[in-house]
């Protein structure tokens, strides 16, 4: 879905029209209170947003979506000259930036919006390089069982008392967020892509150990996770048959510690066997056409 | 698909269209001189180079001094820290400073669609340097901004350049930037001078080769 934001209705249905005729979904509104009201009841891929709205600014919708939906992908599509546009309070926001005046700018807009989609340029974290295949896998194994989740709170509970910490998850990991099926010893539901270790965890073969996160910029900047009581991390990566890592095994402590190699394999095990599970439990359903926890 | 970018006088082979490539080493074993040059792409070819750290007269020194013809007819540069300097010969427009992303990226595109409305389909893009994007905002902002950069040189078969000083930094967050490239040159100090050697590229050289980081062309 595209949310397309510009108080002059001539302009907002064109623009709207452009990209239905390309093949998008698309809502429009005139106002960023009415922007933030859509985005919070609609799941939306791409803002395509003027810059002077009647109740603030474009700059300023894209700053509240970066707090909210970060990935959602950001198009400044305006007749507002760069010059006059203040971007300094909003310098971490990071858009794309296209005029409007242009004579065939919808036709740009409709390729900007393409690409950005297509390459998902505007999450903070690397993209694997194989993510749609991985998407694909991911949706095969979408389980939302009460068995599941039992068969994983189990092993990540053995898994905390195996390694001595706090906590153990099972979680995967979707296209802007990643979802815990299991969370022991902490009380975690889902995490956007972008704040989340387990993010940068499958784009690695091997078990990823972060001794003390105060120590990784990649993580400490928000102190987020040291409030969260996450010092320690090692987390390794449930890997489909065919080699897609999907989601990832992982356990945190609340204070710095070391990890052995003989605790790497036996965390590797771990994620294999939470793999297996999704693994027989999807060969359940397609042997039982469907059928719910058995 | 166009012919790939070329190095005159490096020891490079020509890069993709397309392509984004990450220029780390030190400043001072010429790194830097590397990144400029790379980005020299002649008078067939535009530059859009973001100074962050040094204004733009001091860039177009530099730029003159490896033999970088800075022509305001072909090159523009996005200055992150001057006030405006109306001596210089290339497009300079200015942005408040290397925090804010947003500007810098906006102000990019924008030189980026002048030069395809004048007429180039190639067009080279550096940012030097990174390192100071990075010690003046998060990770996380710098690592979209790059990638959405990045995206853009991808959409525009274009070549990205971004100088790294990986002194300055902790691996990781080198290593995170260097993600979204699709390839990375690495420049040490060598026994008889600067070194490159490359990874992640076709048909570049992957063990330490010589180079002259200021010879003209």
């Amino acid at each position: 879905m595209i949310l397309c934001v510009d108080p002059d209705a001539d302009a907002l249905a064109a623009t709207e029209a452009a990209l239905a005729d390309a093949g998008f979904d698309t809502v429009g509104c005139g106002s960023l209170s009415a922007a933030l009201e859509r985005l919070d009841s609609t799941m939306v891929d791409c803002l395509v947003t003027e810059y002077e709205l009647p109740d603030g600014t474009g700059m300023e919708l894209i700053g509240e979506v970066r707090e909210t939906t970060p990935d959602v992908a950001c198009i400044l599509f305006t007749d507002t000259p760069i010059e006059v546009m203040d971007t300094t309070a909003v310098g971490a926001a990071v858009a794309e930036y296209l005029p409007k005046e242009a004579p065939d700018a919808r036709s740009e807009l409709v390729e900007l919006v393409e690409h950005s989609l297509v390459f998902r340029s505007q999450t903070a974290y690397p993209v694997p390089e194989n993510e749609d295949a991985r998407l694909a896998a991911l949706a095969r194994y979408a389980d939302d069982s009460e068995a599941l989740k039992a068969s994983f709170d189990r092993l990540t509970e053995l898994a905390a008392a195996l390694f001595d910490l706090n906590t153990a998850t099972v979680g995967l990991i979707h296209a802007h967020e990643e979802e815990f099926i299991a969370c022991h010893g902490a009380d975690l539901d889902t995490l956007d892509r972008e704040k989340s270790i387990c993010t940068y965890t499958i784009l690695e073969e091997e078990v990823t150990v972060i001794p003390d996160v105060r120590d990784d910029p990649r993580f400490n900047a928000d102190g987020r996770l040291e409030a969260a009581g996450i010092r320690f991390y090692a987390g390794a990566p449930v890997v489909t048959p065919d080699g897609q890592a999907i989601g990832v095994f992982c356990l945190h402590d609340d204070e710095s510690r070391s990890f052995s190699t003989r605790d790497r394999e036996l965390l590797k095990l771990l994620a294999e066997e939470a793999m297996e599970q999704l693994e027989l439990r999807r060969q359940l359903r397609e042997a039982t056409g469907g059928a719910p926890d058995v | 698909m166009s012919d790939g970018y070329a190095f005159d006088g490096l020891p490079l082979e020509a890069i993709r269209p397309g392509t984004s490539v990450l220029v780390s080493g030190p400043t001072h074993a010429g790194t830097r001189n590397l990144a400029l040059r790379m980005l020299d792409g002649g008078d067939a070819e535009a530059s859009i180079i973001v100074t962050t750290n040094q204004r733009a007269a001091r860039l177009a020194e530099d730029c003159e001094r490896v033999g970088f013809d800075i022509d305001p007819g072909r090159v523009a540069v996005v200055d992150c820290v001057g006030e405006e300097d109306e001596d210089v010969a290339a497009r300079v427009v200015p942005v408040s400073g290397p925090a804010d992303l947003t500007g810098i990226g906006m102000r990019y595109s924008k030189l980026s669609r002048e030069f395809k409305s004048d007429g180039f389909d190639r067009v080279r893009t550096g940012v030097v340097s990174v390192s100071t994007l990075v010690s003046f905002g998060e990770l996380r902002s710098v690592a979209r901004f790059i990638h959405t950069m990045v995206g853009h040189i991808n959409s525009i078969d274009g070549l990205g350049v971004l100088f790294i000083d990986p002194s300055t930094h902790d691996e990781r967050t080198v290593n995170t930037l260097a993600q979204f490239c699709g390839g990375r040159i690495e420049v040490r100090d060598g026994e008889n001078g600067p070194e490159l050697r490359a990874r992640g590229l076709a048909d570049q050289p992957r063990e330490w080769t010589s180079f002259d980081p200021t010879s003209e062309r």
